[in-house]
């Protein structure tokens, strides 16, 4: 019930060029690509990225329905966002509702934010689909270091999102045990309003709590046992290395980005502004 | 209440890469003042099985009946079917969420939407039942023993005075006396006229208590007799994982080294008497 069609944070393990590549060179290459995605404002700077995104979705054998499946929480918001700018943008009318009116521009402008929607969730579930956790965790803390100097405590933060990804299955394993204890005993989550419905939690959310911090106390003394204190001195069992293929994939964002520039000077906004 | 089941097949995410077969045409009827125990190695589906008795879980394929209606049928209440069978779920006591113990104890019979002293008397009742002090009620759940706490998970759901109580490992994890403590007094909730339904991993104490046993192997029921029935068949009890309770073992190892001792033994009584006898000895008067 819980894990129906939430992809984002879930791996795909394959082999492929995209999973053996650096997660770090993932990373970075996720987020110029989602910075690009912003600086695109036409349908051109879309075709070259849509284009640069199905061929790592090629690459990476994820299978397409998964991804697809992954854009099924968002739909709503994207219907949502849609609507929006193509009853508020002003411009000749298509039709009316009541005193609102659907304009040419209004539908252009909605299809376009639809499509960078789309472009930008498959691009980045892409990037956890294909990299463990405990990947993107090093990869993240490697690109945080430089930023210790200014008090940003990169292992730590690493840390902690590593040990997050660890529980949240055990978690919601552990809501939906003691869902089930208590609807044994009679309790009702589905029916009555709001208020009644915040006070059926009180069952499921005390006894979640208190198992969370037992298991954390655990943990920690776990960790500690095992003489953890710490990033400072600490090495890794698998070292990252960036390969040929990271810095291939690397100058071809590069490109990409310098090509959604001349794009964006030369045709200019998807719906020029009056 | 009879309870039956037909031809249950459960699958867990079912379509998707974690798809996991956990029961596999199932079939088994349970009747009135039954003590049945459920036996069988980790992640044969125990668990699984007892989840459909009550509705928590809705079965693949195949159907559960109780009073020989399909439980999933329309117009049938899943709440009123839970009250009538109490599931007490493993390591119970994690569900312990109120602030006294009285009040963890009246959250099943309150929502069966008794009067509050119904309620009280029904908790009071309950925690006698399970044998914990009536002194331990006003306090918190929080500074009571893991034995203790154990004991009040089961209050909680024998207050809702089912017909048929299920408990899912009720022992595990205690020492020698709590566990003894409380399987006491399941027996004594048996004697009281209750169905009950015994998962547990300890082949001594299924031996002692229940009337039948019903042994599940990877999703599938592969025996179902009594004790002796199931027990006195130890190789195929062992090839599955489990282990027949010591005495059977003693007895074997006695008839290989060519006593003449009946195998078909599975309690310490027995097994005393049986020797007694080949050693053409009295049994002692019990004092
Ligand atoms: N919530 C669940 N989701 C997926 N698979 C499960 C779930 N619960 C149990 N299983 C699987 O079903 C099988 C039977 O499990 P279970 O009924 O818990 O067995 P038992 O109680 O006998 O140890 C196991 O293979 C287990 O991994
Ligand atoms: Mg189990």
């Amino acid at each position: 019930m819980m894990s129906s069609g939430v992809i984002m944070g879930q791996y795909y393990p394959a082999s492929s060029p995209v999973h053996a590549m650096d997660p770090r060179a993932k990373i970075l290459i996720s987020v110029v690509f989602m910075v690009v995605l912003f600086v695109g404002n036409n349908f051109y700077a879309f075709a070259i990225m849509g284009a640069f995104a199905g061929l790592a979705i090629a690459a990476s054998k994820v299978p397409v329905r998964l991804l697809i499946r992954g854009l099924r929480p968002i739909l709503f918001i994207m219907a949502f966002t849609m609507v929006l700018h193509l009853f508020l943008t002003p411009g000749p009318a298509i039709f009316k509702i009541g005193s609102f009116t659907a304009t040419w521009a209004g539908l252009i402008q909605g299809l376009f934010i639809g499509v960078r929607l789309v472009i930008l969730i498959m691009f980045t579930s892409l990037l956890t689909l294909t990299t463990s956790p405990i990947e993107l965790t090093d990869g993240l803390e490697d690109i945080l270091k430089p930023f210790t100097r200014l008090g940003v405590p990169a292992h730590e933060l690493a840390m902690m999102m590593t040990i997050a990804l660890r529980f949240i299955p055990t978690l919601l394993e552990e809501a939906e045990r003691i869902m089930k204890a208590q609807m044994a005993r009679g309790a009702d989550f589905e029916s009555g309003n709001m208020v009644k419905r915040a006070k059926s939690l009180v069952p499921l959310l005390v006894p979640l709590f208190v198992s969370a911090f037992r298991r954390a106390d655990d943990l920690a003394m776990a960790m500690e046992a095992r003489c953890y204190r710490g990033g400072e001195g600490r090495t890794r069992m698998r070292q990252l290395r960036m390969a040929a293929r990271d810095f291939v994939a690397f100058g071809l964002v590069i490109v990409i980005a310098a090509l959604v520039i001349v794009v964006r000077i030369r045709f200019g906004p998807v719906v020029s502004r009056v | 209440m009879p309870i039956e089941v037909r031809s249950l097949t459960h699958i867990y995410h079912r379509g998707s890469t974690s798809e996991a077969v956990a029961l596999k045409d199932v079939s088994f009827r349970i009747d009135n003042g039954e003590f049945v125990g459920l036996i069988g190695p980790t992640g044969s589906g125990k668990s699984t099985l007892i989840q459909h008795l009550n509705g928590l879980l809705k079965p693949t394929s195949g159907e559960v009946l109780v009073d020989g209606q399909n439980i999933w049928d329309k117009g049938m209440s899943l709440r009123k079917l839970r009250q009538r069978v109490g599931l007490v779920f493993q390591y119970a006591e994690q569900q312990v969420f109120e602030e006294t113990v009285r009040q963890d104890i009246a959250f099943g019979p309150r929502n069966l939407g008794l009067s509050e002293r119904e309620v009280m008397e029904r908790v009071e009742e309950a925690a006698r039942m399970v044998g914990l002090p009536a002194d331990l009620l006003d306090r918190s759940p929080f500074e009571l023993s893991g034995g203790q706490l154990r004991r009040v998970a089961i209050a909680g759901v024998a207050a809702m005075k089912p017909e048929v109580l299920i408990l899912d490992e009720p022992a595990a994890g205690l020492d020698p006396r709590g566990r003894d403590g409380i399987l006491s007094r399941i027996q004594e909730m048996h004697r009281g006229g209750m169905t009950v339904i015994l998962v547990s991993h300890n082949m001594e104490d299924v031996a002692r208590l229940c009337g039948r046993l019903l042994v599940l192997n990877k999703g599938e029921l592969v025996a179902d007799g009594t004790p002796r029935e199931v027990f006195s068949r130890n190789e195929f009890v062992k090839k599955i994982g489990l282990r027949a309770p010591d005495v059977v073992n003693l007895m074997e190892k006695l008839r290989e080294r060519g006593w003449n001792v009946r195998t078909d033994i599975v309690n310490v009584d027995e097994a005393l008497k049986e020797i007694l006898r080949e050693l053409g000895k009295e049994a002692p008067v019990l004092s």
